[in-house]
């Protein structure tokens, strides 16, 4: 079978190289190297040892995205006929309908911005990077499922374009894509991908998937957990209103809960997580400066917090990290090499960043119930400054250093 | 009292950056920010002069200008406030010409650190708005201090992040028509749609 490929390939490299089409290089080498192992060497001064290309980092986390993707398909399914009224529904039928509204976003997510990956490969005559292959995949899964597809496929094409390729492609960005385009949506489309109509998924499915279900008019109250806590009269504390909405803290650990799609389940991003953190591709500083950074600020919320404040600052903060896309965030966005400081002092301000920021917009922001997205823009654009002093104070101490000797 | 005044800086730094939420002083902010340590220059100059010129200006206007100011020179019905823009902007050329004699006499080194860039605050559009901003909003005198200084300090939080983040790009293969200010000004437009992360806090 792999003779036959490179057989194939082997024939129509030619035709592609400086043949006909030669304007289609760069989609026939993606191809190639899709299929075969590369045998390119690098050239110019650095002599890379390893396996480890980009490609290999970033289908790491595709596979560490896969517990994520599964729970998803079934939780939006569940959640889905939950919102129609119907009970208990099987475990195939929700994966079949949770699957049936997710694969035409991923696919959207994936034809739109290959699309705008290999035109920017073609104009300025380079190979097709890997990158969006995580991008491509992260983006769907911090939607709502019913987003439709025209916005997503905008908000895909702001993501790859603004957000990456005017930059110089991956590795140069200086906001995450993925949440750059999410960001672009929130602002531009705020209807589509908030209220508490969101999660149904009604046009979406097919008759045959939901089993004639119909819609029940407001048969469901959709509100997710983080929009709960926010809308809770002041006085009762957010334990208690999370209760009253009928979510317990297992609830919320293990997903079964409405959100956009990939970010409900704490406990399938933690397998996730390991599979990040045991490859080393995603940086554990930066994945624990961000849970201490939360950690740290929503217990001095706690501590703070009065009667009269609003629900959010009683949250205590192991509720915190299960809830909303926190956990999503700090394991897939905020260990992005790219966008990330670089250093590793820098790692460690760049996490407690986010997580403190995360904290702080959802318990004082009334615009936005979820802050980790923002947090993460916010931090990305902040680490270049904190790399650029955390380097300059190692270069004063090694010259005191020197000095001294 | 402390808390509201704390309020007002935060609010000026982060929610309402002059910079990335009003889009003030962009000329200083775009062309000045390729080094870090020269925008970090600038932005302390730009601090420096804001809080100096805010608070005199509100004293112009609240002793001289504004409806009804003259009342202690036995001018009641007197109001000035047409010639607003005309005084902000000389009180504002006067004190930076002030400050710069000022640096240039006591501090050598720190005026060579500014260079060219103190005389160029006072066409900074940052400044005026400051102390147009003042007068809308009917601050207090101790509003206005915290404002203007705040003001500042956004202004030179934000320059020092695009500085850092131009550094950063020197190794980026841009495309050449974005080259320069092109890609800066499409930084600065996610610079602030990072900045909205703070937009609806209500201090």
């Amino acid at each position: 079978m792999l003779r036959f490929v490179s057989g194939m390939i082997g024939k129509f490299e030619p035709m592609f190289k400086d043949g006909p089409l030669k304007i289609a290089y760069p989609a026939f080498e993606a191809g190639e190297t899709f299929f075969l192992g590369t045998h390119h060497r690098s050239t110019g001064l650095t002599h890379v040892r390893d396996h480890q290309d980009t490609k290999r980092l970033m289908i790491t986390v595709i596979y560490a995205l896969l517990p994520v993707l599964t729970f998803a398909m079934w939780n939006t399914g569940y959640q889905g006929f939950l919102a129609e009224g119907v009970q208990s529904p099987s475990i195939v039928s929700s994966f079949l309908r949770g699957a049936w509204a997710m694969f035409p976003m991923i696919l959207t997510s994936y034809a739109v911005g290959g699309f705008w990956e290999a035109l920017f490969a073609m104009l300025r005559k380079r190979e097709i990077e890997e990158g969006f292959l995580v991008t491509g995949m992260l983006f769907p899964l911090i939607l709502a499922p019913s987003t439709p597809l025209w916005v997503l496929a905008m908000g895909v094409s702001f993501g790859v374009v603004i957000g990456k390729e005017v930059f110089g492609g991956v590795g140069m960005n200086i906001l995450n894509p993925a949440l750059t385009g999410r960001a672009f949506i929130f602002f531009t489309y705020p209807s589509m991908i908030s209220g508490s109509g969101v999660w149904d998924l009604g046009a979406k499915s097919p008759e045959f998937l939901t089993g004639g279900a119909v819609a029940l008019a407001d048969g469901y109250t959709g509100a997710t957990p983080l929009l709960a806590v926010s809308s809770a009269a002041p006085g009762t504390s957010a334990v208690e209103a999370l209760t009253q909405a009928g979510y317990s803290f297992f609830d919320l650990f293990v997903g079964v809960i409405p959100g956009s799609v990939g970010e409900t389940s704490a406990l399938a991003i933690l397998m996730g997580a390991a599979v990040i953190l045991l490859s080393g591709v995603g940086s554990w500083r930066a994945m624990s400066g961000t849970v201490i950074g939360l950690v740290g600020v929503s217990f001095l919320f706690n501590l703070l917090a009065g009667p009269e404040n609003n629900a959010f600052m009683t949250l205590p903060p192991h509720y915190h990290l299960v809830m909303g896309g926190f956990a999503f965030g700090a394991v897939f966005m905020a260990t992005d090499p790219v966008t990330a400081a670089i250093t590793p002092t820098g790692k460690w301000i760049y996490g407690i960043g986010i997580g403190g920021l995360a904290a702080l917009v959802r318990v004082v922001n009334p615009a936005y119930p979820e802050g980790m997205m923002l947090a993460i823009l916010f931090m990305n654009m902040f680490s270049p400054l904190v790399d650029y002093y955390v380097v300059q104070g190692s270069r004063k101490r090694r010259q005191a250093r020197l000095a001294a000797a | 009292m402390i808390e509201q005044y704390l309020g007002l800086a935060i609010k000026s730094i982060f929610v309402e950056n002059i910079t990335l939420a009003y889009f003030l002083g962009m000329c200083s902010f775009l062309a000045v920010s390729k080094r870090v340590e020269t925008a970090v220059g600038l932005g302390a100059a730009v601090v420096f002069v804001l809080a100096i010129t805010t608070p005199v200006n509100w004293l112009l206007n609240e002793f001289i200008l504004r409806e009804g100011a003259l009342a202690w020179a036995g001018l009641p019905n007197m109001d000035l406030s047409f010639l607003g823009f005309i005084s902000f902007i000389a009180v504002i050329a006067a004190m930076v010409q002030l400050v710069e004699m000022f640096i240039e006499r006591f501090s050598d080194s720190l005026y060579n650190a500014l260079g060219i860039f103190l005389p160029l605050i006072a066409v900074n559009c940052a400044i005026l708005g400051a102390s147009l901003f003042m007068v809308e909003r009917s601050y207090t005198f101790g509003e206005t201090v915290v404002f203007g200084t705040a003001s500042g300090v956004g202004f030179a939080l934000a320059i020092a992040i695009l500085a850092a983040i131009r550094y950063k790009m020197r190794y980026s293969d841009i495309p050449p028509a974005l080259r320069g200010l092109g890609i800066t000004m499409l930084t600065t437009g996610l610079m602030s749609i990072a900045f909205m992360t703070f937009a609806g806090i209500s201090l």
